[in-house]
Formats: structure tokens, sequence, C-alpha cells
């Protein structure tokens, strides 16, 4: 493992990569395991990637390329902000941003039988995660976490939800809480759910605030830390 | 059908009730207020009657080209004009492919009654030979991406592309003189159109319970709105077209509040579209001197020299103005020198922003006072390095300042060569007169 850093690869982690660059060389990294995630593909003993994007590495030994699409590829794990398109006898059709609806069983909710089935009008906003996703299915949804619980999931009332692109939503769903919520979060008081698939959904007291914190958000997709606690600086003193 | 249903874009519940209801305290959702319109950038291509209408986040490109045709039976002294659609489906999935929406049909309708009704563009002076020649002029509108109020992006790009659109030249020739021959615009310059005026669509939503009135909608306003109005008015106030479109019915009031704001908003946008359009020529007149590079860079050094040496010549005849001056020659010379590296300093800052705009006007002082040779030197001086920017006239300081250090310099090296370097005296004075005339010039021409 210590010896991986000092390997080619390493010099492509954190850099842009495009389609056909080969990322990892397998005959120099023997006795390894390595895990790939989307964007990179195996031929022979090279690892290439196939879509533009930065390529990330989390230990012990995953690797994926990250890129910011206005698309979404459902993914196991993630959560989301659907839309309900349809009602069906046993699924809910739900718009994930995917190449295909994403069905969402009727009972995939806290304490869900036959006899409590929820009823969302078209057009309901809803914040699910994905949990199967396979190639040639479509993706399936549940309103509740793996033990069961709802914790938060469930549809989102009132609030203005935008879409924007994934990259946006996975910087706003970072570790250290990105700096632009942070300073927004401190003077103003607003719900907000993020879905990796690009939707925010914004909630406050007010629409001035809303507005504010969702026209912040879309504009902060290109600007560095420093430059959004900035403009967010900027915006709060023009409207106090 | 599971499939369509998954490429549409849909709005949820809440955006919709979160669009009213942040209406009815006068907010919109990108921030704007209800009669305020979204930035407008107007961009050309390279080629003649190209281009690029950014609207907020919707972008238009508009293309027009032209062919020559047998003009109608009832018409046959008039060419054509004609308005032709391309909904990309990259602009928005709900678009398809090949089949025109309803949409993309009702918006062709309204810029072609816009513009044709309204006789905009002078089509009899399109016409080549009456009943056999006329040219016929096809406006090109690209979606390409959408964000809203297509019909008022779509109208600038076509307005604008009409405005840059210039149609080759055409003179009859042939043995009996009856044959049409087009020249190409290397040969002959290729004509603009006759615009008669400029009819800008302005569009208004109609939304919610209360019919609130919007200017310029969003994709999302459009799809909540009850109604819609686009009204078709130039700059003079003249209305030239009015399209309701949608449900909701509204008020005579409601319509002529309307229409004075559109006029307001025409007025606004024909500035704009002219600033754009002039900025635009003035370019492409600058382009047109840069085509024969190295032609121009040959004569840069000749001229250069000639014009030095005319200055020398034209110096040299009146020295004794001259030697009274040089009891203070030398703090001039200082003079000289802390000025030309400010100068230097000037022209690095205007090299950054390279974009030059309204060349050819501030050229015109310069052939007042001065002889061909000269001008011709500071001109291609002016290309060569790389063409420093002047939006102010030639008044200013900075721009007689950019064209100066080159002709000085050329001027102090050819005098060592033709004076020789003996007179210590004589140098400073010729390097000194090599400045001076300038300067006299820039009185002059501040005087004028």
């Amino acid at each position: 493992m210590e010896s991986k850093p000092s390997n080619s690869p390493s010099s492509l982690v954190d850099q842009h990569v495009f389609p056909g660059d080969v990322v990892l060389d397998l005959s120099k990294m023997t006795n390894q395991t390595i895990k790939l995630g989307s964007g990179l593909r195996q031929d022979g003993d090279a690892i290439s990637a196939m879509k533009a994007g930065k390529l990330r590495f989390a230990k012990p030994n995953k690797y994926w390329v990250e890129s910011s699409h206005k698309r979404y590829v459902p993914c196991a794990g993630d959560t989301v902000l659907g839309i309900v398109v349809d009602s069906k006898a046993d699924n809910f059709l739900v718009d994930i941003k995917g190449p295909t609806l994403a069905f969402l069983p009727v009972l995939a909710f806290e304490g869900g039988t036959r006899r409590n089935i929820p009823k969302f009008e078209m057009g309901t906003l809803l914040y699910a995660r994905v949990v199967m996703a396979n190639t040639g299915m479509n993706p399936e949804l549940a309103c509740m976490d793996a033990t069961g619980k709802a914790a938060e999931f469930g549809p989102l009332k009132d609030g203005y939800m935008f879409e924007s692109t994934t990259g946006l939503s996975r910087m706003l769903l970072k570790s250290p809480p990105c700096p632009l919520l942070e300073t927004l979060g401190k003077k103003l008081a607003f719900e907000i759910a993020v879905g990796l698939n690009g939707r925010v959904w914004v909630n406050a007291s007010s629409p001035s605030i809303i507005i504010l914190v969702a026209n912040s958000i879309m504009k902060s997709e290109s600007l560095s830390p420093v430059q959004q606690k900035i403009m967010v600086d900027n915006l709060l003193q023009r409207v106090q | 059908m599971e499939q369509r249903l998954a490429n549409t874009w849909r709005m949820t519940v809440n955006e919709k009730k979160f669009i009213e209801t942040a209406l009815l305290s006068d907010l919109r959702i990108d921030g704007r207020r209800p009669f305020d319109y979204r930035n407008i950038t107007i961009r050309f291509g390279r080629e003649d009657g190209s281009s690029e209408v950014q609207l907020g986040r919707t972008h238009v490109m508009g293309f027009v080209t032209c062919q020559l045709v047998q003009p109608y039976r009832d018409r046959p002294n008039e060419g054509t004009l004609a308005i032709y659609t391309e909904f990309s489906p990259m602009a928005d999935p709900s678009f398809e492919a090949g089949r025109p929406a309803e949409s993309a049909v009702e918006l062709g309708r309204i810029i072609d009654r816009g513009l044709r009704e309204s006789r905009a563009v002078d089509t009899e002076s399109l016409c080549v030979v009456a009943g056999k020649w006329v040219w016929s002029l096809r406006v090109d509108l690209h979606i390409l991406d959408n964000g809203g109020n297509l019909v008022d992006a779509a109208n600038i790009a076509a307005l604008s592309a009409l405005l840059t659109f210039r149609r080759p030249e055409c003179t009859f020739g042939g043995e009996d003189g009856q044959d049409v021959i087009i020249h190409a615009p290397e040969a002959r310059e290729p004509l603009p159109l006759t615009v008669h005026h400029l009819p800008i669509a302005i569009t208004f939503a109609f939304i919610g319970d209360e019919n609130t009135v919007v200017i310029d909608p969003t994709h999302f306003e459009e799809a909540v709105m009850g109604g819609r109005m686009t009204a078709t008015v130039n700059a003079n106030g003249d209305i030239c077209a009015v399209q309701k479109a949608g449900g909701e019915g509204v008020i005579q009031s409601v319509i002529m509040q309307c229409l004075r704001i559109a006029s307001v908003k025409a007025a606004d946008i024909t500035t704009k579209i002219e600033d754009a359009v002039k900025s635009n020529n003035t370019e492409r007149a600058l382009r047109k001197i840069k085509r024969h590079p190295p032609s121009v860079v040959v004569d840069v050094i000749k001229a250069g020299e000639k014009g030095a040496n005319n200055l020398l010549k034209e110096n040299m005849e009146k020295p004794q103005l001259k030697i009274e001056d040089s009891s203070f020659s030398q703090g001039d010379d200082m003079d000289i020198e802390t000025e030309s590296s400010k100068q230097d300093d000037g022209r690095t800052r205007t090299d950054k922003d390279a974009s030059f705009i309204g060349g050819p006007s501030s050229w015109d002082p310069y052939s007042k006072g001065v002889n061909a040779d000269e001008l011709k030197a500071s001109l291609a001086s002016r290309v060569a390095v790389t063409s420093p920017k002047d939006t102010t006239p030639l008044v200013e300081p900075p721009v007689t300042v950019t064209d100066l250090p080159v002709t000085s310099t050329t001027a102090a090296s050819s005098s060592t060569e033709t004076t020789g370097a003996g007179q210590q005296t004589n140098k400073e004075k010729t390097l000194k007169d090599a400045v001076k005339p300038k300067h006299k010039r820039k009185k002059k021409t501040s005087a004028s």
C-alpha cells in the first residue's frame, strides 16, 4: 500500500483525465486489488478513462472519475430528489433525471403496508434513496434508510426546487461543509435538501430568502471557496 | 411511452406554487422584478449575416443567406424573405428532432409577421431583374438553449443577423448584356440590406389567479403561465404585430399597459442591437485592413523610414527656432524620455484588450495635416503593433501616444545615419524634433 503513491497513477489522482487516457498500469502494481468506479475500464493491464473529469482516489483502493453533468446516472446508495410522474398499482414512477424513470415501491415507506399506501399527486417532490441501480433495469428507490426508518426521506412540502449539475450537488454535500452554505447559514435561516442527481430544494420563511439562497447556489458552481464567501457577503450586504 | 415520459422536462408542484406566491410580493425566481428584462448579449460570427444572441440562459443563433430566384408572379419586383426555425433536442429534451413542434411553428410565424408585414426589410431593393431575378433571403434561426422566451431572443437574433448581412453585388454582363454577374466579395464590396426599422418582439406572461404580468418569462414561468402575449413594437412606438397565446383572458387596460412597457423596452433593445451592429461593422472594416498581412509589413518598414525622413526634412528647414531652444534642450530631453516610458506603459495597457473599436473614424484627423506616406506609416505601425485599441477620438492623449514611440525611434535612428553622428547638439535637436511635430499635431486636432 505504501508503495502506491510513488507509482505512476498517483500523479493523475485529482487531475483532469480524458477518455482514452491510461490511468493505471496494472503490470506495475501486482498483488493489489483495486476497485473501479464510474468512468474507468480495464483493457488488459491498462485501466483507462471513459469519460472526461477528475480522477478520484479513496483509500484504500477505490478509483473513479468524477465530472459534472446535467444528467444523472443512478447509483445504489445515492440520495436523490425525484418527481412523481405516475402511480401504478405497486409502484410510483419517479423522475430522477436518469435515463429511465425510477420505481418507488408503494411499500418502501416506514411502516408501509398495503393498508396505508401514500397518495402523491403528479409532480410531488420526493427525497429518496436509490436502492438498486442495475443496467437494463429501472432503478429502484426507497423512502426509508437501510434500517427501515423514515430518516427525513419522503415528500417535500413547499419551498423551491431547482436543477443544477451533479458536480454542484457534490460540492454542497462535501463533508467539511461548503463555505457557501456555511456563510449563508450564519445570516439566514433556511432548509435545504440536496440530491446527488443535481436537484436542490430550498425552503425558508419568506420567498426573498429562498430566491437569494437558490440564486447564490446556482451561481457558485464555478467559484472557488474564497470567491463563494465574497459573493455571499456582497449579496447579504446588498440585501440588508 | 415510458421513454418519452423520462425525456420530458417536468415541474414540481412546489415550484409552481412558489413562483406564484413569490410573484405576489413582486419577486421572480431569478431575482428580477416583474418588468425587468434579462441581459442581452449579441455576438457576431466571422461571416456576414450570422449572429448569436444570449438572453439569460436562452441562446439563439441566426444566420442569413441569400439566393437568386424567380419572383412570385404577383410581385415581380420584390425579393422574398423567409424564416426557418430549427429546434435542436440539445436545447431542450422536449424538442423532437425533425418534426417541428407547435411552438416552433408559432415562433417562426410571429417573427415572420413582425418582419414582413411591417415591411422592415426593403424587399424591393432586392430585385435584380423585374420578373426574372430577385434575391431571396433566408433567415435560419437555431435554438441552442431554451431558457424561456425564445420568441424575443430569436427575433433579436434575426434582426441582428439581417443588419449585418451583406448580399453580393451583381451587374449585367455577357455578350448581350443580359446575363447577371454575381461578384465575389473579394472583387466587389457586398451590399448591406436596407432595413427601415427594427420590429422588436416583447413577450409578457400572465401568471396565477390574479393574472400577474411579467415581462420576458423564463421557461419556469412559461410552464406556469396561464397566457402569453407577444407585442412586436419598434423604437418609434409603432405596433407591428400582437400575438396573444394561451387561454387566459386579459382585460384591455392590461394590454394597453403592456404595449406601453413594450415600446419602452423596444427602444432599449433597439439601441443595444444598433450598438452591437456598429461595433461589428467597425471591427469588420478593421479586419479588412489586416487581410493582406505580408504586404502591410513591408509597407511598414518602407513607409516608416520614408515618413521619418520626411519629418527630418521638415524639421531641418527651421533650425533657428531649435537653436534658441537649445539652452534648455536637455531638460526637454528628459521630458521626452519620461514621456516615452509613459507611452510604453500606455501601449502595453492598451495591448491587453486588443479588441479594437472605432478605428477608422480616428484615422481621419491624421489625414488633415499629414502627407500620405506618413499616414500610411502611422497606420501600418498601428497594425503591426498588434493594433492598440482606441475607442476615444484622437484628441485623447493615450491615442496619439500609441504610435509615437515607433516613429520617434525610427526618426532617431535614421537621423544618426543621415546627419552623421558628429554634432551632438544637432542630434539632440533631431530627437526632439521627431517628437515635436506630433505635439503640434495634437494641438491642432484639439483646436479643431
